[in-house]
């Protein structure tokens, strides 16, 4: 393969960040526009002041030109993340998540910081969240097998990051399972 | 560590010596001892190259003896604290004890299953509990940035990396990697905001 090493074993965090920004989140435009044709579909049309579903990408755009304001989707807010931190630090399993939630936090708290009710705030949520998870997995790796893993609630961003040593890990258990004899 | 003909892993896991305990004379091949005798007598010892034992134990001609690496002495040791353990020490610089560890086990007698087995718990589990340690100490790593930084209480830690064998080192790059990227991500961020 002519890919680099570190690209051969999982796609890169801006990548995911891409492939997030292709869900939906619902806005209040500020400008009229008809509905329009993109590679994605078709969103629109935008008539102010009534709420419209597009993909964050063209959000965060308009957002850009102050053309709208993005409304935060329920999960990002500070009672839910506080909610989820209290499951998640006294539940065995993951709670669940929005798939892209690292992701499309991350972008929203960038780019439209001013549309979120206390940013600091979900900020440091978001981080202690994201810390409680990542010290789940790592306990995880303790009870890894070389044929099954199952790791369920975990979302994109963290599936990418323990991919690459969770393959290696498994594998290298595989070479060392010694097969119980074809009676 | 796998069968792969072209793997560079599998040639360098082989690269050990194991000794073997004669069952029959040979004559005239005293020179694979090194020593000045001619002919290699029943129940004489010789280190062999791992490619030879497995013709010579195949062969019936010799019983391979267990290397020190997997000793009674290592095990004990391996099943009080695995991480204290310096794998790398055990099979020389660059070793990979795991590949190693492996190679013996598919040499040992098939009629014996169990030890086969013991085998391979032995290494399984010496690699599960190892590996918490191995990700633990990479992902600190990665927080830490380029600076680094290697505290008075590194020690013990300090001890565990330079013992890693060469498969986990691999982990330990990887998972490094992982989490200066997502690292790397976060930080991006950051700066857009500022």
């Amino acid at each position: 393969m002519s890919l680099p090493p570190a690209l051969r074993a999982s796609v890169t965090p801006p990548e995911l960040e891409l492939i997030a920004c292709q869900e939906l989140v619902e806005i209040i435009p500020l400008i009229p526009m008809e509905k329009t044709a993109f590679i994605a579909g078709a969103y629109g049309p935008l008539r102010p002041p009534h709420r419209a579903s597009i993909p964050i990408w063209m959000a965060l755009n308009l957002k850009q030109k102050k053309k709208c304001h993005i409304i935060a989707p329920a999960w990002l807010s500070v009672e839910f993340l506080d909610a989820k931190i209290k499951q998640e630090t006294t539940q065995a399993e993951f709670t669940k998540l929005p798939f892209h939630f690292a992701e499309i936090s991350r972008v929203l708290l960038d780019g439209a910081s001013d549309d979120l009710q206390n940013p600091d705030k979900l900020r440091t949520l978001l981080q202690d969240l994201r810390e409680a998870r990542q010290a789940k997995a790592r306990a995880g790796l303790e009870s890894l097998e070389h044929s099954t893993l199952g790791l369920s609630n975990l979302s994109a961003m963290e599936i990418n990051e323990i991919r690459p040593f969770f393959i290696q890990a498994m594998a290298v258990l595989k070479q060392l399972h010694v097969p119980p004899r074809q009676p | 560590m796998e069968d792969d003909y072209f793997s560079i892993d599998a040639i360098l896991a082989e690269n050990q010596k194991v000794g073997c305990r004669f069952k029959v004379d040979i004559t005239d091949m005293g020179h694979l001892g090194g020593g000045g005798e001619r002919d290699i007598t029943k129940s004489n010892t010789l280190q062999l190259p791992l490619w030879m034992v497995y013709t010579v134990v195949l062969s019936d001609w010799a019983d391979m003896i267990m290397p020190p690496a997997f000793g009674s002495k290592v095990r004990n040791a391996l099943s009080a604290e695995p991480c204290s353990v310096r794998l790398a020490s055990l099979v020389g610089a660059g070793g990979l004890w795991y590949g190693f560890g492996r190679t013996i086990m598919e040499m040992l007698d098939p009629r014996l299953d169990d030890k086969k087995k013991d085998m391979s718990d032995l290494l399984t589990n010496t690699f599960r509990k190892r590996l918490y340690e191995v990700i633990d100490q990479a992902q600190h790593f990665a927080a830490l940035g380029p600076a680094g930084g290697v505290g008075p209480a590194g020690d013990s830690a300090q001890s565990f990396r330079e013992g890693l064998d060469g498969t986990e080192r691999e982990l330990f790059a990887l998972a490094q990697e992982g989490s200066k990227r997502m690292k790397r991500w976060y930080e991006e961020g950051e700066k857009v905001r500022r």
